[in-house]
């Protein structure tokens, strides 16, 4: 197993938010992530595209250290992804908790300051304030004292979202926050992210719309088990890298929403040289 | 009487002599022991695959109050009404577990234990409240014991003995199952793996659902004599379990169950003869040791090769990435 | 089909109710057969002069506080039957303390029982994690496995020539009685460790049940925190293993917390709700075996928190059977209420709003319905204040000319369901682009559901409109309010 590179005495070094070298991952024999080698710079925000089993969650569980990683290493600034804990805000699949559980939204977004908080210490009146405002942030106040079982779809995801907010990270690990929620909540979880990142922080985002994939990320990383692709979305979103990405697996509706999200990229730089 | 806990072994004691001197008790209390954990672990294959191990342990626990009433009822400890008592506890069990399921948000498994806990409960209390009157015993039925089963009543046919009337009931329940196995065992395949896709062929899930359920009461009912309730899950569960381990065709695993089996009933007998224990603890305690052999050294996905393997993991995660690739 | 469903369901469980209420009667009735009184007994109970009353009644109310609680994290965590499994898995524990000096030593007995039970957990987990067996089956092996290994290690220590080995048997279904000081000192030692250790981690367990990635992912040692919990389950039950019984103790540690899981939505009010529970649970078992020498405290205890659990699935205020039954009984009686002012507006129409009152079989004509359910109807009606009758019949009973009109109250009510109906259809041709056709049957459930903002909104987006998709009229606000 390769040992971390730690740097020495560059105390004045800048590191990057994530870093990652010749990672590899398997379920008991069949490995999921192969030789992923990433450095993501920070206030970036990258989309992690890629087909089914391409082992984009088991990116970010890896990343988390929730998975047994069989070779490589992650660092996240600087440093093991445990002694960087606080830095990291997460918002899992919708699917991996029971929502018949009994909290409400308030209380769901609280946990995102527990592990500031460490052992021992209850949530402060100013943590609830917080927690209050993150609310606010996804127009989830009205709701703050229901349920979560009582919300719908896309207002638990924005419950997450304000979990992590809560969090108040400078990386964000984001597993499919767009699945099955509406149009408008869509919309709104973007702008939430155009703006985490304005602050500068950096964000990770598991997609699976190509067609809004290059609308949404500055930066895309290009998945399958491999990466196939990484850098800015004008540089990644090619065909010859989806299709190496997708296989064969890439139906007509996708090529035919990809060439359109082409034109668009290209009608962007075209509008850049222009100006 | 003794004063140590764990006797020597003595071959002679253990092994031979049953054989030797009692050879008419011991070849039936060891085709009984067979008997028992074949018919279980038959119909437990598609228990395990069905995820109803759980269910399963429910239906044996609330069989108490059902063979109590039964008995109340109709004073006799004849086999009929017992199994009249058992079927109707058993539909009973799953009907009111799902009851709950669909009535509020309780989850399955947290109804699986309210419900098998309280009808268990009463049939502890119904037969401490007619303690004089009852004659059977909660211990009795918990724990169950091979060695006590009437041998005396044999079944005599043309002339020639055949055996004695419990062993040759539990070989016909046994046989019964086996038949209805093979005469459903497609439906009961599709019906186990996917509920919907059985339902598209026209073949009512819940029909072979209710029809599993009724099965599994009968065989409890008439297993609990012999291993007691609690035990009779262990017979459920471990050969089949034991041989999904091994293989992953339906067929061999269900011919592995009952080989396994007859080691159960073998061993265990030896055992309890050595330990001078219950007969249904030495066939558990055989089952678990058998399991937990299987689990370290089964040849293809057992705890040693998976070690073994894993010391050469990344040579072979190398080939594997390459043949998929390829 | 699902209507009948649910109330077989319902039926299910009320005969369960009442076979537990039987159970429970018959506790008086022993008390009855034996020679004591037991009203005498039960003025003994409660006055608590005897110390082994006193003793009793401390022990099986600590005992229903630590599985209450405890039982909580199982409920929400869906691991109510790991309980079940632990619980069983003790029992060569119990033994094995047992043979450590041949007597009831708690404390042998205590660590041999957790010992088992947290070995028992762990195998569970170990056979999930390394074979593809799922965790029901896993589950079933070690329970059933580790009771055999104790059902072996008991008869043999039966078969054994020793001295004292009468307590064993208790540990099947429990006596309360049985509770000597020993046992009390420990049960108050694992209340305090168990209530403080939840309390000063509260928001850890709470994090770790709810999302155990995400606690994970905050820095909280989830495997820890995990075990910690199995050690206190273990702990709990263990020590309610005297009171309850191996087979029953799971019963203490789900039906409590399942009953306040029904009646909260909030996780600290149901750690308070089920511990409350388990309280009153054990109390009522101690209550109930005391009656009479021979009976085991243990499936009191159970059928007591039994109770309890369909008293909160029946009557529980939200999620309860029988208020959900009647909210939704009001609701179809608004609906046909509703119904009829509608048919009451549409004959009025017919007659282009000339005729205001009608007779009772015109409007069963209309309805299609049989003029007894319309007289009943238009008596509810009149109930309600919305018909006021002209005919000169009895008050109880209308002969089929007999005649009625809408009171103005009734009248509005009319129109605005009229209104709802009326412009959904055209809501749904005009801005879902439904054909005109296939409108009709979804108004007739909309209409009873649209409140005046949704109304007021879908009018704005219509801009007023005046006639529905078929052409008909849709009565104004003003038209309503005149």
């Amino acid at each position: 197993m390769a040992t971390p590179v730690i740097s020495t005495g560059q105390s004045s070094k800048v590191f990057v938010p994530l870093e990652i070298h010749d990672l590899t991952v398997a379920y008991s024999k069949r490995p999921v992530l192969y030789g992923i080698d990433l450095e993501v710079p920070q206030g970036s925000m990258v989309g992690v595209v890629g087909p089914n089993g391409a082992g984009k969650s088991t990116l970010i569980r890896a990343i988390m250290d929730l998975l047994p990683v069989a070779s490589g290493w992650i660092q996240v600034f600087g440093k093991p992804f445990k002694k960087s804990v606080t830095r990291v805000g997460y918002v899992p699949q919708r699917e991996s908790v029971d929502w018949d559980f009994p909290v409400n939204a308030l209380d769901v977004v609280l946990m995102g300051r527990y592990g500031r908080l460490g052992p021992l210490r209850r949530p402060s009146k100013i943590d609830k304030e917080i927690a209050m405002a993150c609310l606010e942030k996804v127009k989830m106040h009205p709701y703050a004292t229901r349920q979560i079982s009582n919300l719908s779809g896309g207002q638990q995801q924005r419950v997450f979202l304000a979990r992590a907010l809560a969090q108040e990270s400078d990386l964000y690990l984001m597993d499919e926050p767009f699945a099955g929620v509406d149009a408008a909540t869509e919309a709104a979880i973007i702008e939430i992210l155009r703006d985490l990142q304005n602050q500068g922080k950096t964000l990770i985002v598991v997609h699976h719309d190509l067609t809004t994939a290059p609308d949404y990320f500055d930066r895309i990383l290009l998945l399958n088990m491999r990466v196939v692709a990484f850098g800015l979305t004008k540089d990644v979103f090619t065909f010859e890298n989806l299709q190496t990405a997708y296989g064969g697996r890439l139906s007509i509706l996708s090529e035919v929403a990809l060439s359109r999200a082409q034109k668009k990229l290209e009608g962007d730089t075209h509008e850049n040289i222009s100006e | 009487m003794r004063d140590q806990f764990l006797p020597a072994f003595s071959f002679q004691n253990a092994i031979i002599e049953p054989w030797s001197l009692y050879f008419d008790s011991t070849i039936w209390i060891v085709t009984m022991g067979f008997l028992v954990a074949a018919t279980c672990g038959l119909i437990g294959c598609f228990i395990i695959l069905r995820r109803m191990a759980l269910v399963g342990d429910a239906i044996s626990h609330s069989l108490l109050p059902g063979i109590t009433l039964a008995f109340l009822l109709t004073n006799s400890r004849d086999t009929l009404p017992m199994m009249i008592g058992a079927i109707a506890a058993g539909v009973v069990t799953v009907a009111l577990i799902e009851a709950i399921r669909q009535s509020s948000r309780i989850k399955p498994d947290a109804a699986i234990g309210i419900v098998f806990s309280s009808l268990f409960a009463i049939g502890v209390v119904l037969i401490s409240a007619y303690a004089d009157t009852v004659d059977l015993d909660a211990e009795c039925v918990l724990y169950g014991e091979i060695g006590w089963i009437p041998l005396e009543d044999r079944i005599v046919l043309g002339g020639h003995e055949i055996g004695p009337l419990p062993v040759i009931r539990m070989a016909v329940i046994g046989l019964i199952a086996l038949g209805l196995l093979l005469t459903f065992y497609k439906e009961l395949l599709v019906t186990s793996f996917d509920a919907g896709l059985a339902a598209s062929l026209g073949i009512n899930p819940g029909r072979y659902q209710y029809g599993l359920t009724l099965f599994l009461s009968v065989v409890i009912v008439s297993s609990f004599e012999s291993v007691g309730v609690i035990l009779v899950i262990a017979m459920l569960i471990f050969p089949g379990a034991t041989s999904m381990l091994l293989t992953d065709r339906l067929p061999r695993i269900l011919w592995l169950s009952a080989g396994f089996s007859g080691l159960y009933g073998l061993l265990g007998f030896h055992l309890a003869t050595w330990l001078d224990a219950s007969i249904a603890g030495g066939m558990t305690v055989v089952a678990g040791i058998i399991f937990t052999l299987v689990w370290i050294l089964a040849p293809k996905r057992g705890l040693l090769v998976k070690f073994v393997f894993k010391s050469h993991s990344k040579g072979a995660r190398t080939s594997s990435i390459e043949t998929q690739a390829g | 089909m699902r209507i009948f469903q649910n109330r077989k369901a319902r039926n299910l469980l009320a005969i369960c109710g009442f076979l537990i209420l039987c159970s429970l009667s018959q506790a008086a009735k022993i008390g009855e057969l034996t020679d004591t009184n037991w009203q005498e007994q039960a003025i003994e109970f409660w006055t608590m002069q005897q110390p082994s009353v006193r003793m009793a009644v401390v022990g099986t109310t600590l005992i229903g506080l630590c599985c209450g609680i405890l039982g909580s994290f199982l409920v929400v965590r869906k691991l109510s039957l790991l309980g079940d499994t632990l619980s069983h898995a003790v029992l060569p524990g119990v033994a094995a303390g047992f043979l450590w000096n041949a007597s009831k030593d708690p404390w042998a007995i205590f660590i041999g029982a957790t010992a088992a039970g947290i070995l028992g957990v762990a195998l569970v987990g170990w056979i999930r994690s390394t074979t593809h067996l799922k965790e029901d089956s896993a589950m079933g092996m070690v329970l059933a496995g580790f009771y055999g290994l104790g059902i072996t290690m008991t008869t043999m220590i039966q078969n054994m020539a020793m001295g004292n080995k009468s307590g064993l048997d208790k540990f099947f279904f429990g006596q309360a009685s049985a509770f000597n000081e020993g046992d009390i000192q420990l049960l108050a030692i694992i209340s305090i460790i168990t209530i403080a250790i939840l309390l000063f981690f509260y928001k850890e367990f709470l994090t770790i049940s709810f999302d155990a990635g995400f606690a994970k992912g905050s820095g909280m040692p989830a495997k820890v925190l995990h075990y910690a919990l199995m050690a206190l389950l273990a702990f709990a039950v263990v020590v309610s293993l005297q009171a309850v019984g191996v087979v029953l103790v799971s019963a203490l540690l789900i039906t409590p917390a399942a009953a306040a899981f029904l009646l909260t939505d909030r996780m600290h009010w149901m750690l308070i709700l089920a511990a409350t529970f388990g309280m009153l649970s054990g109390v009522l078992g101690a209550f109930i075996s005391y009656l009479s020498n021979d009976l085991p405290t243990g499936p009191f205890i159970v059928l007591g928190a039994t109770f309890i659990f369909l008293l909160a699935i029946y009557l529980g205020p939200r999620h309860g059977i029988l208020p959900k039954a009647l909210r939704r009984r009001k609701q179809r009686k608004r609906i046909a209420l509703e119904n009829t002012l509608k048919a009451i507006f549409h004959l009025c129409e017919r007659s282009d709003f000339e005729r205001r009152v009608f007779e009772l079989n015109e409007l069963s004509r209309e309805r299609n319905i049989s003029l007894r359910q319309t007289e009943r109807e238009v008596a509810n009606l009149a109930k309600a204040g919305m018909a006021s009758r002209q005919s000169k019949d009895s008050p109880l009973e209308m002969s089929a000319q007999g005649r009625f009109k809408l009171t103005s109250s009734g009248w509005l009510r009319a129109c605005e369901i009229v209104r709802n109906h009326r412009l959904w259809e055209l809501y749904l041709t005009n801005a879902a682009h439904y054909r005109v056709d296939h409108v009709h049957d979804d108004a007739e459930e909309i209409e009873h559901l649209l409140g005046e903002h949704i109304v007021k909104r879908i009018e704005e987006r219509l801009q007023n409109p005046i006639t529905d998709p078929h052409g008909r009229l849709i009565p104004s606000r003003e038209q309503v309010t005149v």
